[in-house]
């Protein structure tokens, strides 16, 4: 659980891992973790991402499916959502967030593009080049692209470690999507369901 | 009560405590038991607001946290609130 912990620490910006990854990494190893943790370690990375504030344990401020599709696409697939979140002053905001993956066999592309209520969309294009595997993890070099609402553009390039085990993580979350769709669930039924047991590989 | 921001600036109203400190001492005072997305989504907006600070501590993995001059002012304003609000619900109760 602890290991499962750690891994999702990745899920947060860099910047905020820069500042706070230490002492975080530090209260995943001081507490008690359970799978309730792990999903609200999900939405924690989510909100920090969005510049938003989630609070899972107050019921008024859980976010609000409003929309969401997944399809499958040649070479990969692709995401749309529109969420409708409380924020930390008590009032709703909409993010629209387009997300697509493109597997090129030996390299990778990945676009989000994100708005949230009616402000300039941020667009994120990154490409990788599937670089060497060491147990869980690949070392893949990577350029990333961030297209700010202000026109603001901002290439970096670095290495980044993926977790294999975390792309097992995501098929089974989109697998338990398309089984709630046919089993006829709504979408917030199939995200409290998916919260409550994510599936996550054991480590 | 189950703001986070403000069980967590309560439980900095005694002593300065870091990320653990804070998760045990708030499931102690207000039977609340945050997930640790949740206490360091509210340290970071906490912070962001300056209404609590990071302190120097010899230990650099479990960083405490300290209550600022502003995150005091706030807190009292808010338990203000919630103290005229608590009595104001009571007295109602009594003469409903």
């Amino acid at each position: 659980m602890k290991r499962i912990a750690r891994s999702l620490i990745r899920l947060y910006p860099r910047q905020w891992r820069v500042r706070y990854g230490r002492e975080f990494a530090a209260l995943l190893e001081d507490a008690e973790l359970t799978w309730r943790d792990l999903a609200d370690m999900i939405a924690g990375a989510l909100c920090i991402r969005q510049g938003e504030y989630y609070v899972m344990d107050h019921p008024a401020a859980s976010p609000r499916i409003l929309d969401f599709k997944d399809r499958d696409i040649p070479h990969g697939f692709e995401m749309e959502s529109a969420i409708e979140y409380t924020r930390g002053d008590g009032q709703p905001a909409i993010v629209r967030q387009f997300y697509r993956e493109i597997d090129l066999g030996d390299s990778y592309v990945m676009i989000s593009h994100s708005a949230r209520d009616s402000e300039p969309a941020q667009t994120i294009v990154v490409s990788g080049v599937k670089g060497e595997v060491s147990g869980d993890f690949r070392s893949d070099p990577t350029e990333m692209l961030v297209l700010n609402p202000d026109g603001s553009v901002r290439h970096t390039q670095q290495t980044v470690n993926t977790w294999l085990k975390g792309e097992v993580f995501r098929e089974k979350a989109r697998a338990s999507y398309h089984s709630g769709l046919e089993a006829g669930l709504s979408l917030d039924q199939i995200f409290k369901k998916w919260t409550q047991n994510p599936g996550l590989p054991a480590s | 009560m189950s703001d986070p921001t403000l069980l967590i600036l309560a439980s900095l109203a005694d002593g300065d405590k870091h990320g653990y400190a804070m998760l045990e001492d708030i499931q102690r005072f207000a039977s609340v038991r945050l997930g640790p997305g949740t206490l360091y989504g509210a340290i970071t907006r906490l912070e962001q607001r300056g209404w609590i600070r990071a302190v120097r501590w010899a230990d650099d993995r479990r960083q405490p946290y300290a209550l600022t001059a502003e995150g005091r002012r706030h807190l009292q304003a808010q338990l203000s609130e919630l103290d005229q609000l608590v009595k104001a619900g009571l007295r109602r109760l009594r003469h409903a």
